[in-house]
């Protein structure tokens, strides 16, 4: 049985894992190149602003998100990348699971339900998790979601910040609204002390505190882990930029078509053809919705590229009465989680409360924006010392992650647009809906109680000529992106309506399957790659079930909601 | 006394001695030799001169992260488990 994956990013590379373990035939097509980790941590040190994709080479070919076209009332703000490894490259390595009302968000009254729940999926977010090497305790976590008896994590929970412990001594027990504040760990794939029988990949969590967007100990898990675990039956090919997905007249696909380039400053290609018994696009939710829609395949529901989702945050930013030693270790270890459930969701947004260890480095730019302020101040010499060392040594950071309910308008497209190998640019249009807004409002409110509470001196503004600025109900706002985009495959019960069924299969070709984030009918408020990562070890397994089951000959019926194998 | 050194410590409020344990004040005297008091202040605080970080050195020297007592992020590991701690009070 042969296996084409598009993609060797996070889903992928899971993916492909478990499919040549199980002695199918794995070639994964990947459309970045090679990143060197020695270059990547040298670009990050020497870049002036470190976004998430600065350490990355990246190649004219296969150009990242920046290539992305906003068309909508609002921009889409979340970055991916293009390279060996994909997004989860960059990513801050935050793997809390989703709520179990999270499943159902359509019977709360907003968005959509999933086809399966999380007591279905259970199994599997513990399997993701030992598979990237997640540090949590199980106790704390079951103080706000099911975790099965008897499982440990493979690691013990990191140690939480000096910040965090300072915070819990003032919140713990507080209410706000009704609600009984927790300061608790969340779940992160970087290496803690290992439980028995779990050996850590890479080197214990030694607080470089720049895991996203580069661990310099490689102690943050990256889909690179998953790749020296792949068995000789996975085959790697990068530079390869796949374009377009063949299916025949009864819907099965295949073969795909990709660009081949050898050049990383230019658009010149080789083009060639790969055939397939199953294809798996693990390309990223937009890209994903972007292959299937240049291909004309699994769109009969009219679903692709729409239903996008993101988590709009909300950042906060205040100053601690006394020191707290901030950008020391990883850059949130424990979060708030009372908001995240309840009936209030049915109003507004629901949201999670990340504590912000990076002092004000995302929200405003520090230290270096408060050495500019200080110094066009006129501080000099120990004055200008001892103001960066008060102001900075203070600062912590709120980050709000509201959810954002599947919305049929805002979507992926193609735009007008072609890139260097003559493929249409991603178009979106993209809006955040009164229930999203509302739950930012919110989140804003609930932050100023949250800073009384600490004798905080808030800091936060939000001006006009700031980008992703607007008002609601009078009250000056703004959004970051979290990099979190989902929903552009989105899976449902029915082909009418959504466009993979609960094991990803696209309801239009019984061997085609979308995997990652963008199946997701909703995120909740959790970051979604763990739970990303435990549908894409569902998928993985299904696929082997059903070659064992029937040795290829299932695959080439057509799709449908079957029962699990 | 090297003047430019002696600029800097005054202008930075570190002294002439940790100035020269960053190993960039031949690097900033070439560059900033002749440069506002402004732009000294920011090349040595955030490593920045003129919208450019001229080397890694320069970005994990700065000295807005040495007020704070904590290093540049990515540049130093302080060990498992020390964001734990009380940060230690800057030398002031
Ligand atoms: C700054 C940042 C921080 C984040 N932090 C967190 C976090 O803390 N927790 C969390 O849960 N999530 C986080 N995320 C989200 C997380 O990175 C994504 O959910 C995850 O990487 C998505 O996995 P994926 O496999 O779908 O896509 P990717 O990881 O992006 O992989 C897609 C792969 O497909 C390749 N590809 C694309 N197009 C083609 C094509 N046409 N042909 C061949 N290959 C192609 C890409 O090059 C890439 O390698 C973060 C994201 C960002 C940007
Ligand atoms: S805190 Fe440092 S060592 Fe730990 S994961 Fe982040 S960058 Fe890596």
């Amino acid at each position: 049985m042969k296996a084409v994956v598009v993609g060797a990013g996070f889903a992928g590379s899971l993916i492909a894992k478990v499919l040549g373990d199980n002695g199918f035939r794995v070639l994964v097509l990947e459309a970045g190149a090679q990143p060197d980790h020695d270059e990547a941590l040298l670009r990050f040190q020497t870049a002036l602003v470190k976004t998430p994709l600065a350490p990355y080479r990246t190649t004219t070919a296969a150009p990242s998100s920046d290539y992305l076209i906003n068309t909508g009332p609002f921009d889409y703000a979340s970055p991916y990348l293009r390279i060996n490894g994909g997004t989860g490259t960059a990513w801050t390595g935050i793997t809390p699971r989703m709520h179990p009302e999270d499943f159902r968000t359509a019977d709360l009254g907003h968005g959509r339900n999933w086809p399966i729940s999380y007591d279905e999926l259970e199994p599997f977010y513990r399997a993701a998790e030992w598979e990237i090497g997640v540090a949590a305790d199980a106790d704390e976590q079951r103080q706000h979601l099911p975790v099965a008896d008897g499982y440990s994590y493979p690691m013990h929970a990191l140690p939480r910040t000096y910040l965090d412990h300072v915070i819990a001594s003032v919140v713990d027990g507080a209410t706000i609204d009704g609600q009984e504040l927790l300061i608790t760990g969340t779940p992160q794939a970087r290496n803690g002390i290992p439980v028995r029988g779990y050996r850590p990949d890479g080197q214990l969590c030694a607080g470089y505190a720049s895991c996203v967007p580069i661990c310099p100990e490689q102690a943050k898990y990256t889909p690179h882990r998953t790749q020296k675990r792949w068995s000789h039956n996975v085959e790697l090919r990068t530079r390869c930029v796949v374009n377009r997905v063949h299916a025949d007249e009864f819907g099965r696909v295949t073969k795909v078509s990709y660009q081949r380039y050898e050049d990383d400053t230019t658009g010149t290609h080789t083009r060639h053809e790969e055939e397939a018994d199953v294809v798996v696009l693990a390309a990223h939710a937009i890209e994903n919705a972007k292959l299937l829609l240049m291909s004309g395949l699994a769109n009969s529901s009219d679903q692709v590229g729409r239903n996008l989702m993101d988590h709009p945050a909300l950042l906060t930013w205040a100053l601690m009465p006394e020191p707290i030693g901030p950008f020391r270790g990883p850059g949130s270890t424990t979060a708030i989680d009372a908001f995240r459930s309840g009936p209030q969701r049915c109003t507004r947004a629901p949201f999670r409360i990340e504590i912000g260890n990076w002092g004000w480095g995302w929200s405003a730019g520090s230290p270096g924006s408060d050495t500019a302020e200080f110094v066009a101040a006129g501080l000099r010499g120990n004055a200008l010392r001892q103001a960066v060392a008060n102001r900075v040594g203070r600062q912590f950071t709120l980050q709000f992650e509201i959810e954002q309910e599947a919305d049929p308008t805002n979507r992926v497209t193609l735009g007008p647009g072609r890139d260097a190998l003559g493929n249409p640019r991603p178009s979106v249009h993209y809006g955040l809906s009164t229930y999203v807004k509302d739950g930012l409002l919110d989140a804003k409110r609930v932050s100023d109680r949250i800073f009384e509470l600490l004798r905080a001196e808030d800091h936060t503004s939000y001006k006009p000529d700031d980008e992703r600025y607007f008002e609601h109900n009078g009250e000056p706002l703004r959004y970051w992106g979290a990099g979190h985009g989902g929903g552009t495959h989105v899976m449902g019960v029915s082909p009418r309506d959504s466009v993979v069924d609960q094991w990803q299969r696209c309801w239009d070709h019984p061997n085609l399957y979308a995997v990652g984030c963008g199946s997701m009918p909703s995120l909740g408020t959790s970051n979604p790659s763990l739970t990303m990562a435990a549908l894409a070890l569902r998928t993985a397994g299904h696929l082997v079930s059903r070659r064992v089951m029937s040795a290829g000959s299932e695959l080439a019926e057509s799709a449908g909601s079957r029962p699990p194998p | 006394m090297d003047a430019f050194v002696e600029l800097s410590a005054e202008l930075t409020g570190f002294s002439a001695e940790e100035l020269r344990s960053t190993g960039l004040v031949e690097q900033y005297r070439g560059l900033a030799g002749n440069a506002s008091h402004a732009e000294i202040i920011e090349l040595w605080y955030t490593g920045v001169w003129r919208g450019v970080i001229p080397s890694p050195r320069a970005y994990a020297e700065g000295l807005a992260w040495k007020a704070v007592g904590v290093a540049a992020p990515g540049t130093g590991a302080p060990g498992f488990g020390s964001w734990e701690r009380r940060p230690r009070r800057s030398a002031l």
